[in-house]
């Protein structure tokens, strides 16, 4: 045992100086760092599109297209500025007065509505959050068509709240606040727009006025596009109602087409609203015909109840497959350390000193177990990383991405199961590896014996998508019971979560599997690690596993 | 006498192959053992069958009075034929490891290691990674790592494979330093030379049997005396000289088998004044001669 445990430290110090070992540490920094980051990046160094629109319609399509754009974005700077008042942020400071002023009066309104019972008494949601939201939607309404036409209205927010609330948000964004609130906006640089937690539309799309010399404006538009001051312009036709001619988008970069679609996707909203409203269509009907069918996501708590879904919940379904795809890279780059080790204490002949000190099963129990430890070493350095990021993220980003990590990281039975299918997954694979290293004199032979190894184990990597989507399937179950794959299927499917009897069973398997495997590694690696030449066919293998301990018949190797 | 090592009838079958056919052998503590024998005579299946690496057949071994040699594991020393380090690891670490493998303790092993690679000279090796010792150092570095615990049995499977001359006579000492110090050693060779320069006993093997065992006397004397010559000179026509059965001449120096009718002063006779003669000896034959003369010449490799 003691000599187990010298091979072990050996094996584990030796490997803290690899390369390789590094390399494993900082890929998974490296990547979730990337991975946050270089989106961002990519978003922020996206450059602002100029664009310059010119209405010939009679009927300021222009003005009515303003008001959609606007509402969105309202939207966004209140929910903003909303979190911003909560969390005592900064950021909240920062905000022109009339915006703060007109926050703390919604929220006063909003924390009277729920408390006062009169929404209980209505029958009407008293969820807080969910109040909140419809709040806003609205108050951004009202000031998106604080200078347009009433065209908006029925769209998008249409029966949105009742009349009583209405009248309060109403109250709240009177007609002393919405003009300045949307002056602010109007006049909102691309770079101030950007500082929103969710990037607004202006901060991406920036529409400026053509240079007025007397003369033909697309003339003049084309000028500027040419001088690259513009990176599209629009023409409105004179009649967009009736059909789409005169309506052009001018543009040197076609490729790009997220302004054309986001503008045309706003036009087309509004021309089709106002096609309704022309027709022998009461306004009701063509509110009611235009409001979107709205499926609220619930799901069903133990008791039995429906609940509303909680974006953890959409995390906890997915965070398991990014665990999968850990526990594999993971425990494949542990493995293939052990068989490179094993082999060059092969090809640089050091076994039978080795062996001459300690029996073959201390020296590939050392090996599997020093391995081990260099392997949880990076996969704790990995969980610590981790949580330590979701500590310090905050401080260096300026908003977190969309994703709830901490409710992963607060959950402990992830990370348990994946140190537990770390550690069982890693000893079934070991043995395999273990096996193959010691009847190979070379990397490249280990090769040839491994591709059926590799083969077997993409199967759970393929079926991660899969499983997620439905972790109690029939694919899923029957993939749990196949000892391989047990550890990447389990973990996949801890969302599901799958059964206690199922847990016991697989695991069962498992460690049986574990069991037999090392066993025959220890007769294989007793003789193979003695074995020159060539690596031994798979019958002759078997040969091995059959004879007793000791008295196996090994190829004349003198 | 305490017996370091006996083998009775061991017997070692790889498949159709008798790679060790009914050795017995006894071998005396503190004296120095030689195995010799052709490629594939068995000798390194014999180490590793004393070593326990692998098991015979069939007979008995035992090592230090103990039937289990895995029991006395940490009392031998044993350098394989196929030498080998850990590339990355330093040569103090290596030494030590080894030592540590068999049950020292870590600082004993550790300040043992600088010590002995201090005093062959390695001095400067201590804190250097193995991937920079040239091949005679690296074979140096794994002798220490054989000795560093104090075996009470050596056992050195070709050591003296790849050595330079310097090196040779290094390892020689290193022999007989550890067998004035009591140690029983054992080493297989095929360079005869150098088993009868500090040999006491010799064992000599082929095709899996035991041909020769005895003291170094004994086995010379198995053969007819031969004459010993050192000369300068064409030397092509010695084997033609009326009274010479044999000969084995290496250019500078040869050795002449007589029949049994012929007198060593005519020989010397004919050999004055054709070639120029500097040393003339009537002695045992030596190694090299019995070698060939048991083995035929032939060598199955």
């Amino acid at each position: 045992m003691n000599k187990t445990f010298l091979v072990a430290m050996r094996e584990y110090v030796e490997n803290l100086k690899t390369k390789a070992f590094w390399l494993g540490i900082m890929a998974l920094p490296v990547i979730l760092v990337l991975s946050i980051l270089v989106p961002q990046w990519l978003e922020k160094g996206k450059d602002v599109r100029y664009y310059a629109v010119i209405d010939n319609s009679e009927s300021r399509l222009l003005a009515a297209i303003d008001e959609r754009s606007t509402f969105p974005d309202m939207e966004k700077v209140l929910r903003a500025a909303v979190d911003w008042h909560a969390e005592e942020s900064a950021k909240f400071d920062e905000l022109p007065e009339i915006l703060r002023r007109t926050v703390i009066k919604l929220k006063q309104m909003i924390d009277e509505h729920t408390q006062s019972g009169t929404a209980e008494a209505a029958g009407e949601a008293i969820d807080k959050d969910e109040f909140t939201d419809e709040v806003i939607k609205q108050g951004a309404l009202e000031i998106a068509k604080a200078v347009g036409p009433e065209g908006l209205a029925g769209t998008a927010a249409a029966g949105l709240v009742s009349e009583e609330i209405l009248e309060k948000v109403q109250g709240v964004f009177d007609e002393q606040v919405k003009k300045p609130i949307k002056d602010w906006y109007d006049n909102l640089s691309p770079e101030e727009a950007e500082s929103f937690r969710s990037s607004l539309s202006k901060s991406r799309y920036a529409r400026i006025a053509i240079k007025d010399d007397g003369q033909d404006p697309e003339e003049a538009a084309r000028k500027m596009l040419n001088d690259d001051e513009l990176f599209a312009f629009f023409v409105i036709g004179p009649d967009p109602e009736k059909d789409s001619e005169g309506c052009k988008y001018v543009s040197n970069n076609q490729t790009d087409d997220s302004l054309l679609n986001w503008f045309k996707r706003l036009a087309n909203e509004e021309v089709r609203f106002r096609r309704i409203q022309s027709s022998a269509i009461d306004k009701q009907t063509a509110d009611w015909i235009q409001a979107p069918l709205r499926f609220s996501s619930k799901q069903v708590s133990e008791a039995g109840e429906e609940e509303i879904v909680e974006k953890g919940d959409v995390v906890r379904q997915w965070a398991p497959v990014v665990f999968v795809y850990l526990l594999w890279i993971s425990i494949f780059t542990i493995t293939q350390m052990l068989l490179t080790n094993t082999i060059e204490e092969k090809s640089n002949k050091i076994m039978e000193v080795l062996l001459s000190s300690v029996s073959p099963l201390q020296l590939m129990a050392g090996k599997i177990i020093g391995i081990a430890c260099t392997g949880l070493t990076m996969v704790v350095s990995w969980v610590i990383f981790f949580l330590a990021c979701l500590k310090c993220m905050p401080l260096f980003l300026d908003h977190m991405p969309d994703l709830d990590l901490s409710l992963i990281a607060r959950d402990p039975v992830f990370l348990a199961s994946f140190l537990g299918y770390f550690i069982l997954g890693y000893l079934l694979l070991s043995a395999i590896l273990v096996g193959i290293g010691s009847v190979c004199n070379s990397l490249k032979e280990a090769q040839n014996l491994m591709a059926p190894v590799t083969i077997i184990l993409i199967v759970p990597l393929l079926a991660m998508v899969p499983i997620g989507q439905d972790p109690n399937g029939t694919i899923a179950k029957f993939l749990s019971y196949i000892p391989p794959f047990t550890p990447f299927v389990m973990m996949n499917r801890a969302a599901g979560p799958p059964t206690t009897m199922e847990y016991v069973v697989t695991t069962i398997l498992l460690v049986i599997s574990i069991v037999v495997a090392l066993w025959a590694a220890a007769k294989v690696f007793r003789i193979g690690v003695l074995l020159t030449g060539k690596p031994p066919k798979m019958r002759e293998i078997f040969k091995w596993l059959r004879a007793p301990v000791g008295h196996v018949q090994v190829r004349r190797d003198e | 006498m305490e017996h370091a090592l006996t083998l009775e009838g061991v017997t070692k079958r790889f498949g159709s192959v008798l790679a060790v056919d009914n050795i017995s052998l006894k071998i005396e503590k503190g004296s120095i053992y030689g195995f010799i024998g052709p490629n594939g005579a068995g000798k390194t299946t014999t180490i590793r069958m004393i070593m326990s690496i692998i098991y015979p057949d069939s007979g008995v071994i035992s090592v230090l009075g103990e039937p289990n040699g895995e029991s006395v594991k940490d009392r031998l020393g044993y350098l394989p034929e196929e030498k080998g380090l850990y590339k990355k690891m330093k040569a103090g670490e290596i030494v030590a490891y080894f030592g540590k493998l068999k049950g020292m303790h870590a600082s004993e092993a550790k300040h043992k290691a600088a010590e002995l690679l201090t005093r062959y000279g390695l001095g400067d090796w201590v804190t250097k990674r193995c991937e920079t010792l040239s091949k005679g150092m690296g074979q140096k570095v794994q002798i220490l790592g054989t000795l560093i615990h104090d075996p009470e049995l050596v056992i050195l499977d070709e050591p003296f494979s790849g050595l330079d001359p310097v090196n040779v006579e290094l390892m020689r000492d290193m022999i007989l330093d550890m067998k004035r110090a009591g140690r029983t050693v054992i080493f297989s060779t095929h360079v005869m030379e150098q088993a009868e320069q500090i040999c006491d006993n010799i064992l000599m093997i082929h095709k899996g049997q035991k041909v020769l065992d005895g003291t170094l006397k004994q086995v010379r004397s198995t053969g007819d005396q031969g004459l010993l010559i050192d000369y300068d000179g064409d030397g092509s026509f010695l084997s033609d000289l009326p009274g010479v059965r044999r000969v084995n001449d290496s250019g500078k120096q040869a050795e002449l088998f007589m029949t049994d009718d012929a007198n060593p002063q005519e020989i010397l006779a004919a050999l004055v004044g054709r070639i120029d003669i500097r040393r003339f000896d009537l002695r045992e034959p030596s190694l090299h001669e019995i070698f060939i003369r048991t083995v035929g010449g032939e060598s199955d490799e």
